[in-house]
């Protein structure tokens, strides 16, 4: 009941960030986007058609009423159909945003595992060579550019020129053997940008939580070292590390495999709502960002109810 | 009489506490090998883009006099691209764009999250608080790549436009650390006691408070600046990076083809250019925000 | 505290459990063909894997403007027309039409009867689900539905002023109960087509996309998805669609038995022999059980598809490419031992060319008041043309093996005039700045030129290149700018409100005939029309309106060269680069593909041998 009461308070004051970020986005998306009427007409229009196809875009409403309907299409959750293809965008986003999980939830899960892995060991042998080594090549891993990552794995895995044991684009996907296929190589870019960041992150985290007294008396006891990171030290870290985790989460959804997914050619929603924003298919744009915003707000409210599951001592109020 | 004295000893504390500080932190620098190196070599390259921009080398960026896809020679060190255009020429110009690009948004996007920062915790737990946090919660929340694409098309022919967008994304997480920080020093004695001598509001922020918090916006910067030059790599290959002369994102975007062809060349120049700048700023980073942060943890 | 540890894992086994559901997920999103195609086929199945490197932005025929959505629509759909599957010069036969056209002497009348017992395929949208016939009010329901505000038609403008009362039936509100005068059933299978005056390339219209024939049941009941569920009485059945990845049809098996006869279709044994042609003879289309078209914009990924052997059958040749592939370029393409032992190649000009105009309405560049700075205008574009080196274009861009001519008629269509002399096409500096030195055009005074693009790599080294060439005759480096558009809709808006100076563009045909680029430069059709440099020149115009009512002709032919000259003469555009494309497929394939005018039209021709290579 408490926690209940608890989401519904914060669902209410979900509500202001909700609309900024519609305004926002639809600001720049919508209202300053690009102009489609040129793509939909034919060759040699008359201006009776051009102004026709304005008046259907809703080119000619003013801000205000376009705002206003884009709300209500937000809250009904009908988005209407594509201005390009003219697939309802319900239908375009049901198809798609599960090829965007799949493609990135490995990388992002295995990204996150071996960060906090290669935390916990350095942060164990802290000032040891083993730890330099690891921050040391982190410190590499943050400086590559992503796209150079993706362009040389494409290289080494995917290429003729290369090892050639991988796809170099698509997802044509029908079994696990398939997926394993498509997938391994955005994985091991997405794995490899990401774990230098996360190490680094986990192993600040890890350092301030072993230089706690508890764990330090437990460590002159001879504890076992395992045991002492599992229990003592993994456990109160467990704040910041979810997080990290829950607020990566929408971000990575939408647009954390826009890179991957036209670099090779798979048809998730980040490539979806990239080619939306180049060609300015409204609707969809419409669709994802305001989605993109609720998923924020349940994710700050998802946080919040973890933190208390995980330290029962921090109050919903 | 009384209240100059107030003043000047509110001062003369802060001014002790900051020495103190920077003297610290310069001698713990000055010990970081790995740091040293760092910033020899973002020197190294900060020469190099000042000589582009006097005009002194990397001239000849634009000239097409060369074959297609030449190799290494005395003439070429790089070899030429598709056009026949100097590749090492195209990269030594590059560093004044990566340049330009880091410092614009590191300085901006610094200052906007100094004041936004400092007002937003020296006025927390106020409507002012409130809109600044609204603000950046708002601006969090937008995918980084489609918020810079909207504001690339909506200021569509601008030539900044991708610098307004990172500095429009990347001054809140300096805002937050600043309004942490505010937040602490506001009850700190030589601030009340600014308050209590009647000293306007905005010169407490301005001229007492934020200048204690510049070692948060010195690391921050320089993290700012790396983020920046990488993400022009990115917004370069999405067609929505710089307007003007050639970028290493440029170049990487043009070797995404070559390299297929086997060409490589426009891809190694590029990205070891890159590569090693953004590793030198980070040592350079790290090592300043060890020597700066008594707190934080280090190897 | 092990049930710390215990819950850790739980969590752990909790995401990889999400992990594995997703990815499942992901799975069902994409497409098995077995499995897609399991109880629409019996037997094992013949499916031939096609690939664009684009995709097809809507298959409702009212949109079909895309060189892919075109592609695409032919073979779903019906057309009265289409071009013979061997034959070049294209030659336009009767698809659904029974016959040609039966045209009145003044050119004004023409009669056209449709195949009868031709049915559409099944679809839910029938009564019952079982397709019915195609009638003669079909086509002009398909017609009217360009003519009818709601639908944003794209291809009106092929009909538009041209047909007696359709123009009005538009302006009364598009009411499809009303009878249009000038297009009428005369019976259940004949169509009677009344003109304003002759329309010589309305058979064409009748073999494009745009034409073809809808049932109203599908569009009433899809509504605006109907651009997403085509049903037609084509070739092929769509069964399944993914907008911007692939399209996987299978064989309408209603489609009607027409038996190949390949010395109709041009059939000619030295070219057409080694690609195994022969053996398609009696058969009747379509040839292959499934078809699936991946539309692939990445060349290298296009191109490794390929290569793999069991992916995609068909590709274009990168660019990047191509001097890997070929042992030799001139006089004739030849590949190399490996790769001829794996593929077929052809390789065909497009029917389309790239060019570079000048924006005429910009007084700094084009047209002037000023009848003194006009002239120097006129002196600034010539030279700037002298100094365009389209040889050095074609050699960094298109590998060398495209073809450079002078002037706006094409080398594809009948028109072209291959004694022209092409000294408008080469690189002369010297030329280029006695020009400039006439014009009275010195580095401090010569305006600002600003090439417009959407930004891409490629239009980015298109305008590095043009710049390289503008500072070889004295236009310093900060003279020649690149406005670049984030994204098409932009810069083709620009180019529409006439904002650009200099415009890099390309035209793909319609129909083979000149008179669909020379329109390009006709004044009325200035922007938002398809006359980007917004020529406006009175004898152009006068002689372009006298030529579009006159039939093919020596006479029509003379009128179109001297409208050619007329623009080369008035260094309005820099003109003019035929693209070669190569076409590689695997040699399991029997084809001859095309993507230009018979585009779509040849994948119902396509065959694909067993295993004992039958």
């Amino acid at each position: 009941m408490e926690i209940l009461q608890y989401t519904l308070r914060k669902l209410v004051t979900g509500i202001p960030l909700i609309f900024g970020v519609t305004l926002i986005s639809f600001t720049l998306m919508v209202h300053y986007g690009p102009d489609k009427t040129y793509d939909l007409l034919g060759k040699n229009p008359t201006q009776e058609q051009i102004t026709e196809v304005r008046h259907q875009l809703g080119y000619d409403q003013t801000f205000v009423v376009r705002y206003t309907q884009y709300l209500q299409e937000l809250a009904t959750m009908n988005f209407g159909y594509s201005d390009s293809s003219g697939e309802k965008v319900s239908s375009i986003l049901i198809r798609t945003m599960p090829v965007s999980l799949a493609l990135i939830l490995p990388g992002f899960v295995l990204g996150n595992l071996l960060g906090i892995i290669l935390a916990l060991i350095s942060a164990y042998h802290r000032g040891y060579w083993i730890d330099k080594v690891i921050m040391g090549v982190s410190v590499m891993g943050m400086s590559v550019s992503f796209l150079i990552v993706i362009i040389a794995f494409q290289v080494i895995f995917s290429s003729s020129k290369g090892l050639d044991l991988f796809p170099v684009r698509g997802w044509d996907v029908y079994s696990f053997t398939d997926y394993i296929h498509y997938v391994t190589v955005p994985t091991l870019a997405s794995i490899f940008v990401s774990l230098g960041y996360n190490t680094r992150f986990y192993r600040a985290v890890i350092v301030e939580e072993m230089g706690r007294d508890h764990v330090r008396t437990a460590k002159a006891f001879g504890a076992h070292p395992i045991e002492l990171l599992f229990k003592s030290v993994l456990k109160n870290s467990l704040i910041p590390i979810i997080t990290r985790i829950m607020f990566s989460i929408p971000l990575v959804v939408i647009s954390g495999s826009l890179l991957l997914e036209s670099y090779f050619g798979i048809p998730g929603v980040g490539k979806v709502t990239y080619d939306a924003i180049i060609s300015g298919d409204q609707p969809i744009l419409k669709a994802v960002v305001g989605l993109t915003a609720i998923m924020f707000v349940f994710t700050l409210i998802i946080n919040d109810i973890l933190y208390k599951v995980v330290d029962p001592r921090i109050s919903l109020k | 009489m009384n209240l100059v004295k107030k003043r000047s000893t509110a001062q003369a504390r802060e001014e002790n506490v900051g020495e103190s500080m920077w003297s610290k932190a310069a001698y713990k620098f000055r010990r970081d090998r790995t740091g040293m190196m760092g910033l020899y070599v973002v020197v190294l390259y900060m020469l190099v883009a000042l000589g582009v921009a006097f005009g002194l080398w990397g001239t000849e960026w634009s000239d097409n006099n060369g074959q297609k896809w030449e190799g290494i020679s005395f003439q070429y060190w790089f070899g030429t691209n598709i056009l026949g255009q100097d590749i090492f020429e195209r990269a030594v110009f590059s560093t004044k764009t990566a340049f330009e690009v880091g410092l614009v948004v590191a300085m901006i996007s610094t200052l906007i999250g100094a004041i936004l920062g400092a007002l937003s915790g020296f006025f927390s737990n106020t409507w002012i608080d409130e809109i600044i946090l609204w603000v950046m919660g708002v601006l969090d929340s937008i995918p980084f790549y489609l918020f810079v694409a909207a504001i690339a098309f909506a200021l569509s022919g601008f030539a900044y436009s991708m610098h307004v967008a990172m500095i429009a994304t990347f001054w809140t997480g300096t805002s937050r650390l600043v309004r942490g920080e505010v937040i602490k020093l506001k009850n700190f004695e030589f601030v009340e006691a600014a308050r209590a001598v009647g000293v306007p509001q905005h010169t407490i922020i301005f001229r007492h408070i934020l200048p204690n918090t510049f070692h948060i916006l010195l690391v921050q910067s320089t993290i700012v600046f790396v983020g920046a030059i990488k993400s022009e790599v990115i917004l370069s290959f999405l067609g929505l990076g710089v307007k003007d002369g050639v970028s290493w994102g440029l170049m990487i975007a043009e070797s995404t083809l070559e390299v297929q062809a086997g060409e490589f060349a426009n891809f190694y120049a590029a990205s070891a250019l890159l590569f090693i700048l953004v590793m030198a700023f980070n040592m350079f980073s790290d090592a300043l925000q060890d020597a700066l942060d008594p707190k934080k943890v280090s190897a | 505290m092990v049930n710390i540890l215990l819950q850790n894992f739980k969590w752990l086994n909790g995401l990889l459990l999400f992990m594995v559901a997703m990815s499942l997920a992901g799975c069902n999103a994409a497409v098995d063909i077995d499995k897609a195609l399991e109880g629409h086929l019996k037997g094992p199945a013949k499916i031939y894997r096609h690939s664009l490197r684009g995709a097809p932005s809507s298959l409702d025929p009212v949109n079909a403007a895309t060189v892919y959505s075109n592609f695409i629509i032919v073979n779903i759909y019906d057309t009265l027309y289409r071009y013979k599957y061997l034959a070049r010069p294209y030659e336009i036969v009767p698809n659904l039409a029974v016959d040609m056209p039966e045209v009145s002497d003044d050119g004004l009348i023409y009669t056209i009867k449709i195949k009868k017992e031709v049915f559409y395929a099944d679809d839910p949208a029938f009564l019952n689900g079982k397709g019915r016939e195609v009638i003669a009010e079909d086509l002009i329901y398909s017609i009217k539905r360009h003519f009818d505000v709601s639908n944003r038609s794209q291809g009106s403008w092929l009909w538009d002023g041209k047909i007696v009362g359709l123009n009005e039936w538009k302006d009364a509100g598009s009411n499809y109960n009303q009878t249009i005068q000038g297009l009428k059933a005369v019976d259940s299978h004949t169509i009677q087509i009344t003109l304003f005056k002759p329309y010589p390339q309305l058979t064409h219209t009748f073999a494009m996309g745009f034409s073809a024939l809808v049932p109203h049941e599908a569009v009433d009941y899809y509504g605006r998805e109907f651009s997403v569920h085509p049903v037609g009485s084509g070739p092929f059945k769509m069964l399944r669609y993914e907008s911007s990845n692939y399209a996987l049809m299978i064989r309408n098996i209603k489609y009607r038995q027409e038996p190949i006869d390949l010395s109709f279709e041009g059939y000619d044994p030295k070219l057409h022999k080694q690609y195994g042609i022969d053996k398609i003879a009696g058969k009747s289309p379509p040839l292959v059980d499934a078809l699936k078209i991946d539309f692939i914009k990445e060349s290298a990924s296009k191109w490794a598809s390929f290569t793999k052997g069991n992916e995609i059958n068909f590709s274009g040749v990168p660019v990047e490419q191509v001097d890997q592939i070929l042992t030799q370029k001139k006089p004739t393409l030849i590949l190399t031992p490996e790769m001829s032992e794996k593929y077929h190649m052809f390789h065909t000009i497009e029917a389309g060319f790239v060019h570079t105009d000048f924006n005429m309405r910009d007084p700094l560049i084009g047209y002037n008041d000023d009848p003194i700075r006009d002239k120097r205008n006129k002196k600034l574009r010539c030279a700037i043309r002298s100094a365009f080196d389209w040889k050095e274009r074609n050699d960094v861009f298109y590998s060398g093996i495209a073809v450079e001519y002078p002037g706006i008629i094409p080398p594809v269509v009948p028109e072209f005039d291959p004694h022209l002399s092409n000294i408008s096409t080469l690189r002369n500096v010297d030329e280029a700045k006695r020009m400039m030195l006439e014009g009275d055009w010195t580095k401090d005074n010569v305006p600002t030129l600003v090439y417009g693009g959407a930004a891409s790599v490629s239009t980015r080294q298109i305008y590095e290149q043009f710049r390289g060439w503008m500072k070889d005759i004295g236009f310093p480096e900060e003279k020649v700018v690149f406005d670049s558009y984030a994204s098409f809709g932009d810069f083709n808006k620009a180019m529409k409100e006439a904002k650009i100076m200099i415009i890099g563009s390309g035209w793909i045909l319609d129909y083979p005939d000149a008179q669909n680029t020379l329109q390009l430069f006709y004044g009325p059709y200035g922007s938002p029309g398809s006359n980007n440099s917004n020529y406006n020149n009175p004898e152009y115009n006068r002689l372009y309106e006298q030529t579009s009512t006159m039939l093919p002709s020596k006479e029509r032919t003379q009128l179109y060269r001297k409208m050619n000259n007329i623009v080369i003469d008035d260094c309005v555009s820099i003109t003019g680069l035929s693209r070669d494309n190569i076409f590689l497929w695997h040699k399991s394939v029997i084809s001859y593909p095309d993507s230009g005018i018979v585009g779509g039209f040849h994948l119902k021709f396509v065959d694909m041998l067993d295993e004992e290579g039958k």
